[in-house]
């Protein structure tokens, strides 16, 4: 009896046993594998039906196909939710990859270890999401890059093969093929699990509040600071604006900025990186201000307190040299649009750092048209959008899927 | 094997591309073009034995744009393309095994741009480490990367091997310092990767064109990551009783988020060799020439390496001075090396009497004020888990004579006998069992001491190194390839990485399945996809071959 000779819903119920298969509308299902293996099997006996894949993470919902005659198995990680090994020696994780970074941090964290001083924001994602997309921010001034932590994945490939990359801190044997998978959103093969490094939880954690006399002193301010190997765990520059807004009406004089930081590590290295900061804060001519500002700052990004509304409209990547002229060309584009807009910059990386622009319009959040003249003038001023695609390599990421995927079944439409 | 090629025609049209004087297929440079450093191949050359592949042509391009006129002349012709850096490669990985053209990459070596603001600089692929390394240095920057090749590799080996330097520690191996690759593939195309880094959604084409050593693409130009030169750097010798203490006393100053420059921890075997040459000796009147920071001149090279002097050779030559005692070197040398398993045992004996424990080198550089902290942290968390501090000497004594191994090798093949390094390397968990799995494997057949050095966080890697003898050439090879066979396959069955900074090349094709498994897969579609002709550097990294006729 082959695969085929089975309707596909009964097919992937066979793989997943019936209660974690759902049939969303005439052969779309969703189905929700609770191993490795049974994600080899579904991905298999798709492949049979020349069926598409879709990974389908934390957050992820079934989308409209424009395909719609071609059936369509949207896979859920939410049952791949289990540490596989913790290894304390080596500091390392397998982790499944429904579980989110959050829920991965509440196991390690009463062992004393953590994933590290990433944005919990970025954490809230399923690890799947988290390594699957490549977009800027996912990173720390003090850990460097999320994908960087990935050490090893396993994951299934087209014809239902399972791989799994070895681990080793590092190795000189042709290309890093975990990180072929890394950013590939699902195009190449499914991740099921992955091998992450972790880090001992920090002895001491410092923080601390300086207001600068303008956006482009409390830039330069920072990397002033880590040009002398400071390494924060969290900046975040304010502008007058911005800082107003979060913290309660605070009375910046007029362009000034709000520079928030934390440093951590052994107890003389985090003092000495606060210490690096405060003087390169004062070579820019700037001062400390009151700490309360920087715990609030902390509380509100790594303890769940509410950080005031809205969200931000609008997020930019620049590089070092670049964020002082998109940070211009953004709020000028906002002024001429008679809009009001606030700004703070963080996730700063050895890449450059994030902007996140707020625009008001009188009402709750500005008009799209504002929104796509202000990204316009950030792209200008040599910014990237958070979520842009590289498609100069399309030709070639084609031809990789044409070898590795012939019948195009795994998450076809993306990154196409 | 070798595809059949109308040498005139090709003559003909290469010289359309890069002229007369930039091409040849004089024998002269075919032969020297028809090998790297791989020490198999030396062997080979030491008998006279000359009928190893060579390349049909060696060009030396100046410009991308002749780089593309020649892989496009390639597919036309179907026959391979080699690229060609420093010949440093000691894994045979630039071996034309199916001859071809062999595109020497030295003429295209501009350091063209620093862009302070950003810590990033564009570099050729061509350029000399050393040079590389002082034009940087004259900037007021580093890249952070020794090999021990420095003089004789370029940026662009580097990037195709995924090399480690000899900082790591502190600056990660040269795959960790890349934002970006212009690169030449198999179509001809010119694409470039990562342009603004992670900002853009896609694969990271980067990660996986380093490493490919020349099968997926021709790596013409990079932009890395440098970092400002260090303002002040430290040494300290330690002594530990044993390897495991030493292991365990890394990881805690790794663990602990300390970053030192360099971490090297030797086996006892190591240490005793190396104790044999001038560096405890009181006789050594070299200059110790210590800090706080080399002139910005002359970066953070030595001058050059010191000329060879009789009394201190670097290791290998400890190894024979080791065993010669008040005998001819080649006798001696036979006589140990012959019975290596014998000696090995014997060393396991004199190590129990001798007690002379495990020699370690910690280093650490950067910015002033940090750097002392760290390095007071360092030696103090050394110190809690049971290392002697052995003061700065031994410490600036390595940093003195670093490179002086790798030059010292041809007299060694010379006398009969051959030896040869393997890199491996695990997690923390592993690291035990892959030092005595290996150690065993290897010293069936030869002399073999270690060392720890490039530690991370999360693992560590070991360098083994073997030296043996052998009466005929056949015998020397059947005795490397029986090495090989049995240390690499013993790292794989504990879970280590067959290669931590060589490469792969020829010498560990045969393992890269075992290392890889099903992922080879990816590798391979990644094949299909940038050299869809199979015409670059074909045979090479356990890749099935395919070409066009066949």
């Amino acid at each position: 009896v082959s695969d085929t000779d089975f309707s596909l819903g009964r097919a992937l119920m066979l793989a997943v046993g019936y209660e974690n298969v759902e049939e969303l509308d005439v052969n779309n299902y969703r189905v929700v594998p609770g191993s490795s293996a049974e994600v080899a099997d579904v991905i298999g006996r798709a492949s049979a039906h020349k069926a598409a894949v879709h990974p389908l993470g934390a957050g992820g919902r079934p989308q409209r196909s424009a395909d719609a005659a071609r059936p369509r198995v949207f896979i859920s990680t939410k049952r791949l939710d289990q540490v596989l090994q913790l290894d304390e020696m080596s500091l390392l994780v397998h982790a499944q990859v429904g579980l989110t970074g959050l829920e991965l941090e509440r196991i390690l964290s009463p062992r004393g270890l953590t994933l590290g001083d990433y944005p919990p924001v970025v954490l809230t994602s399923s690890l799947g999401g988290i390594i699957a997309v490549r977009t800027p921010g996912k990173s720390s001034a003090r850990h460097g890059f999320f994908e960087d932590a990935v050490v090893g994945v396993s994951a299934v490939l087209a014809d239902g093969r399972s791989v799994h990359t070895r681990v080793a801190p590092r190795r000189s044997t042709g290309p890093d093929l975990a990180r072929a998978l890394c950013g590939s959103e699902g195009t190449i093969g499914f991740i099921t699990s992955a091998v992450l490094r972790i880090h001992k939880k920090p002895e001491s954690r410092l923080v601390a509040a300086y207001v600068l006399p303008s956006i482009d002193a409390a830039i330069s301010a920072v990397y002033l600071a880590l040009r002398e190997e400071a390494a924060p765990s969290g900046l975040r520059i304010y502008d007058t604006a911005e800082a107003a807004m979060h913290f309660d009406g605070l009375a910046l004089p007029a362009n000034h900025a709000l520079l928030c930081t934390a440093t951590a590590g052994p107890t003389d290295l985090c003092a000495c990186d606060r210490d690096l900061i405060t003087s390169a804060v004062i070579a820019e001519g700037g001062t400390t201000t009151d700490t309360s500002l920087a715990d609030l700052w902390w509380r509100r990004t790594h303890a769940g307190e509410p950080s005031p509304g809205p969200s931000p409209s609008l997020q930019v990547m620049a590089t070092p040299s670049k964020l002082r002229a998109v940070y211009r060309a953004v709020i000028e584009e906002a002024k001429t649009n008679k809009c009001t807009v606030r700004a703070h910059v963080s996730r700063f990386d050895a890449d450059g750092a994030v902007l996140f622009f707020t625009l008001l319009d009188g009402n709750e959040t500005a008009s799209a048209t504002i929104v796509a003249a202000c990204e316009r003038a950030a792209g200008t001023a040599g910014g990237w959008l958070h979520g842009a695609r590289a498609t100069k390599l399309d030709a070639y990421l084609r031809a990789l899927r044409d070898a590795i995927d012939p019948d195009h079944i795994m998450n076809p439409g993306t990154l196409a | 094997m070798i595809a059949h090629v109308d040498v005139e025609r090709l003559q003909r049209d290469l010289e359309a591309i890069v002229g007369p004087r930039r091409l040849s297929m004089r024998a002269v440079d075919l032969d020297t073009y028809a090998r790297d450093m791989w020490p198999r191949l030396l062997l080979r050359y030491r008998e006279g034995e000359l009928d190893v592949p060579r390349p049909h042509a060696v060009v030396w391009p100046e410009h991308v744009r002749e780089i593309v006129a020649v892989v496009k002349l390639a597919r036309e012709h179907d026959i391979p393309i080699v690229p060609y850096g420093g010949g440093s490669g000691v894994c045979g990985g630039a071996v034309p095994i199916f001859g071809g053209i062999t595109i020497d990459m030295k003429r295209m070596q501009q350091l063209r741009s620093v862009h302070s603001d950003e810590l990033i600089c564009d570099v050729d692929a061509g350029l000399n480490g050393e040079r590389f390394e002082r034009e940087l240095a004259r900037r007021g920057y580093t890249f952070g990367h020794f090999p021990s090749s420095i003089y004789c590799s370029t940026v662009g080996g580097w990037l195709a091997t995924r090399a480690a330097g000899q900082l790591s520690t502190k600056y990660g191996k040269v795959e960790d310092r890349v934002a970006g690759l212009t690169v030449v593939t198999g179509k001809g195309d010119v694409i470039e990767t990562d342009g603004p880094n992670r900002a853009l959604r896609g694969p990271s084409w980067t990660q996986l064109l380093l490493g490919s050593e020349g099968t997926l693409g021709i790596i013409t130009s990079a932009r890395v990551r440098v970092s400002p030169a260090p303002q002040l750097r430290v040494f300290r010798g330690f002594e530990v009783d044993d390897v495991a203490t030493g292991v365990e006393a890394i990881r805690r100053v790794l663990q602990k988020g300390l970053r030192p420059s360099v971490v090297r921890l030797y086996d006892e075997l190591d240490t005793l060799i190396n104790s044999f040459g001038s560096k405890d000796d009181p006789d050594d009147e070299t200059p110790i020439v210590r800090g706080p920071v080399p002139a910005i001149s002359s970066g953070a090279l030595p001058a050059w390496p010191d000329p060879p002097r009789p009394q201190d050779d670097g290791v290998i030559d400890r190894i024979i001075a080791f065993a010669k005692g008040r005998t001819s070197r080649k006798v001696a040398m036979n006589a140990a090396l012959g019975k290596s398993s014998a000696v090995n045992k014997l060393f396991g004996v004199v190590e129990k009497v001798a007690r002379r424990g495990c020699r370690m080198i910690i280093g650490l550089e950067g910015s002033r004020i940090r750097t002392e902290i760290e390095a007071a942290l360092t030696f103090h968390e050394l110190e809690t888990a049971g290392a002697r501090d052995k003061g700065e000497d031994p410490g600036w004594a390595w940093l003195a004579h670093r490179y002086h191994v790798s030059y010292r090798m041809s007299p060694v093949f010379r006398d009969g006998a051959f030896v040869d390094t393997m890199e491996v390397a695990s997690s923390w968990d592993r690291l035990a069992d892959l030092y005595k799995s290996v150690r065993e494997a290897i010293g069936q057949h030869a002399l073999v001491m270690a060392h720890f050095s490039h530690a991370y966080a999360d693992g560590c890697s070991i360098y083994f190194t073997f030296a043996s003898t052998a009466p005929d050439a056949e015998g020397a090879e059947r005795i490397y390839d029986a090495i090989w066979r049995d240390g690499l396959e013993a790292t794989t069955r504990v879970g280590g990485t067959i290669s931590h900074h060589h490469g792969v090349g020829l010498l560990k094709a045969p393992y890269m399945v075992g290392e890889h498994r099903e992922a080879m897969a990816i590798f391979e579609a990644a094949k299909a996809s940038l050299d869809p002709d199979g015409i670059l550097n074909p045979g090479k990294m356990g890749l099935q071959h395919r070409r066009r006729s066949t």
